[in-house]
């Protein structure tokens, strides 16, 4: 009985992890809706962006695996699955060129516009 | 080992060399990078026509990146293959074709037309990175290097959307779609992860293989649903398209309608061929089909009273969509019943991908006919222009043909796949093709009203020294029209020798596992 | 057939129609062969009548801007007009709410909906 809990427990602690990416998820979406800043909404997708790359490394995580690098691995036969990680290199390289052109728009819409306010920045409607 | 079996690698590998080696070419002189942009973009067509005759007239192909050979998608016993994969069918081939088209013709316009700007080694750059992306977003068998291709030809697009960056009205639109397309570019991301994660594979092919309907499944199909529907304009999720399409310049426009029908492709291809356990017969054709129809309706109402010709047009550019979106839902809903399929699914299908093709060719003619208004006037307001016929006497016939077309007046293109789109969604409820037929209305009644306001009438005093565009601007135009009377006058070879094979390839779902998994 | 194309309800054919235009566009020429030719030309005959005044220089003076046109169409869908006004607010995080909320609805009809 008691191991029945241990494991329950071990399982949700296990979890939790993908808890936290949800959290982080919500938190950027909520963030990303209700604020007006621009700045702060670039750095709402910024955390986005972060949250999908760990969703992504946790997806390979193994419990207690190696580096997946052959003649580093160790004894333990066990090792983390590569792919999700070089995913999230091309994740993370591709959220570094959308952040870097989205703080320069900003900065050109600062300029033209002299407001950070996304509601004011909307001369196209209609 | 022939040239033609390394072509799937190569219609990727052309744009990005090209936008690469732009930068030094460019520093040569103006006349040298005048003709690499041009005969550039014409290989990348010669090679997407030369995989169309290999793919409509032969089986799909598979180009496997990385391995031993290129040929082997599964080396040495294993069950799936762990390599990156092109694989393209005669769908993905079809659409390729129309981008590698539509890319050619705005190459040639955009030789005219940007000659006064500077700011041509980043122009050219982009404009290849663009092409690169949507066309890899057609060939490529993998989900995950689906996502890198959309990312490509987003970050691209963004960057030429704001290519006139003194414009306020072009960051504007830019930071916009950006804001959007990366939540979208996200959870498309995570639903790519999640398939991932349960099927141990990102292969198209290997999953379409082994899904299986359950709560994972639906939540990744609903994701990529939407993110792909709001890449290619439907109704809620629109507003970006006019804002974008109107403030890039022209040649790009041309481009950015085609990159749109790359993602449409993908909407495409993920419910017919990856999930269509679930897709088939059900509630996500329906989707599809509401979709359509708010995006035909309510695109079109918007269009009706703008006054900004490109503006006008990016509205238009919803309402189109809405009708592919129509009739690949109509097909969706019929394909879980063979005798359904047999009588309206298929011709709904035919009808929809025609139509994509034929909303590429004349819908990227149209963005040109207004680029070049917008070349000989300065201005893209409609109140301003008038009585210009006159003078672009060109222009005027070829805006004619366009519009003709979109409007789907007979005996143009767009007349026969709407044609087609009527008669199989009435099969289903006679409320479908009246929304359609309404739509096809009013898109006559705004079209009207443009060339009325911007051939006919008076000369004003302003344009009376306006002159015909220069001859560059025309050839590219020139490239859409004949496509577009090509398609009009031979839509009984078309239908028959691609659409219907193109139409197929989507049906007959088992024959795209096939290619890349062999006999299982 | 290369211009041909049946749908299983009815069949569509470009050559029908090009025959039938030629056969309306003789019909329009022959109509116009009709008209006066004794006309004299570089007269006041050959003026266009605009009730008796000079025609004004200025073509703008005279003609319709497009954003009058189909002014009672967007008279008597004004309702329609003011709610799709007020929908593209052109405020980009509207845009993105749309979006948000348009995955959320798909995903909760993928998920209920049934086969």
């Amino acid at each position: 009985m008691t191991d029945l809990i241990v494991e329950t427990t071990l399982d949700t602690l296990g979890n939790f992890a993908y808890v936290a990416v949800a959290l982080l998820i919500l938190m950027a979406l909520y963030t990303m809706l209700t604020q007006k800043n621009l700045i702060k909404i670039c750095v709402a997708i910024a955390v986005l962006g972060s949250s999908v790359n760990m969703f992504l490394v946790l997806l390979g995580y193994r419990d207690g695996g190696e580096i997946p690098i052959y003649f580093l691995k160790g004894e333990n036969a066990s090792m983390v699955l590569p792919t999700p990680q070089c995913l999230t290199l091309t994740a993370i390289v591709i959220a570094l060129a959308t952040t870097a052109l989205m703080l320069s728009f900003v900065i050109l819409l600062h300029k033209h516009y002299g407001t950070l306010d996304i509601d004011e920045i909307r001369r196209l409607r209609g | 080992m022939s040239i033609q079996d390394h072509l799937p690698a190569l219609i990727v590998m052309l744009p990005l060399l090209g936008a690469f080696l732009t930068p030094a070419v460019a520093s040569l002189g103006k006349k040298i990078r005048n003709i690499f942009f041009v005969l550039f973009s014409f290989l990348i067509l010669l090679v997407a026509l030369s995989i169309g005759c290999a793919v409509f007239w032969g089986s799909p192909m598979v180009y496997v990146m990385g391995g031993d050979s290129f040929a082997i998608a599964l080396p040495s016993g294993m069950s799936y293959p762990v390599r990156i994969l092109f694989e393209i069918d005669a769908f993905g081939a079809l659409l390729a074709l129309c981008i590698a088209i539509a890319s050619f013709a705005g190459a040639l316009f955009s030789v005219a037309y940007m000659d006064k700007f500077s700011g041509w080694k980043k122009y050219l750059s982009l404009y290849f990175m663009l092409t690169a992306g949507a066309l890899g977003m057609c060939v490529t068998g993998d989900l995950f290097n689906f996502f890198v291709f959309v990312e490509i030809s987003s970050i691209a697009s963004f960057g030429l959307v704001a290519f006139w960056r003194d414009k306020p009205e072009a960051i504007e639109a830019s930071f916009k779609y950006m804001l959007v397309s990366q939540i979208a570019a996200m959870l498309l991301l995570i639903a790519i992860g999640t398939l991932y994660g349960k099927y141990n594979s990102v292969t198209m092919a290997a999953l379409s293989s082994m899904m299986a309907d359950g709560f994972l499944e639906r939540v990744v199909l609903a994701l990529v649903l939407c993110v792909l529907a709001f890449k290619c304009g439907a109704f809620p999720m629109h507003a970006w398209m006019p804002d974008a399409y109107a403030e890039a310049p022209t040649g790009v426009t041309c481009l950015l309608v085609t990159v749109s029908q790359a993602s449409f492709y993908g909407l495409i291809r993920v419910c017919y061929s990856i999930f269509p356990k679930i897709a088939a017969g059900g509630v996500v054709g329906w989707i599809l089909i509401v979709f359509g129809c708010m995006s035909m309706f309510f695109g079109v109402m918007m269009a009706v009273v703008q006054h900004e010709i490109k503006r006008l047009m990016g509205y238009h550019s919803i309402s189109q969509v809405g009708y592919m979106l129509l009739a690949l839902g109509v097909g969706l809903v019929a394909m879980s019943d063979q005798q359904n399929m047999i009588a309206y699914g298929f011709t709904a299908m035919k009808g929809g991908l025609f139509h994509a093709v034929n909303y590429s060719m004349y819908k990227a003619l149209l963005f040109l006919c207004a680029g070049s208004l917008y070349y000989a006037t300065g201005t893209r307001n409609l109140d301003k222009m008038g009585g210009l016929a006159r003078n672009m006497p060109w222009t005027a016939g070829m805006f004619v043909i366009a519009a003709a077309a979109i409007s789907g007046l007979p005996p143009f293109n767009g007349f026969v796949s709407k044609w087609m789109i009527y008669e199989s969604s009435f099969a289903i409820h006679p409320i479908l093709p009246t929304i359609a037929m309404i739509t096809s209305v009013l898109t006559l009644a705004s079209f009207a009203k443009v060339f009325q306001a911007a051939f006919l009438g008076p000369a004003k005093t302003g344009f009376v020294a306006v002159r015909e565009a220069p001859g560059f601007m025309l050839a590219g135009m020139a490239v859409l029209t004949v496509a577009t009377l090509l398609l009009t006058f031979f839509p009984g070879w078309f239908i028959s020798n691609i659409f219907e094979k193109a139409a197929g390839a989507l049906v007959d779902n088992a024959s795209y596992v096939r290619a890349v998994m062999g006999g299982i | 057939m290369l211009s041909q194309i049946n749908s299983g309800f009815g069949y569509w054919n470009v050559l029908v129609w090009i025959v039938f235009f030629a056969g309306i566009s003789s019909f329009v020429v022959w109509i116009r062969s009709l008209g006066r030719m004794d006309y004299k030309r570089n007269t006041d005959q050959d003026e266009i009548y605009w009730e008796g005044n000079e025609v004004p220089s200025d073509g703008s003076a005279i003609s319709v801007p497009a954003s009058s046109s189909y002014w009672g169409f967007r008279v008597a869908m004004e309702p329609l007009y003011k709610l799709l006004d007020k929908f593209h607010s052109g405020s980009g995080s509207d845009y993105a709410g749309y979006f948000v909320v348009t995955v959320a609805l798909v995903g909760l009809l993928v998920l209920i909906g049934g086969k």
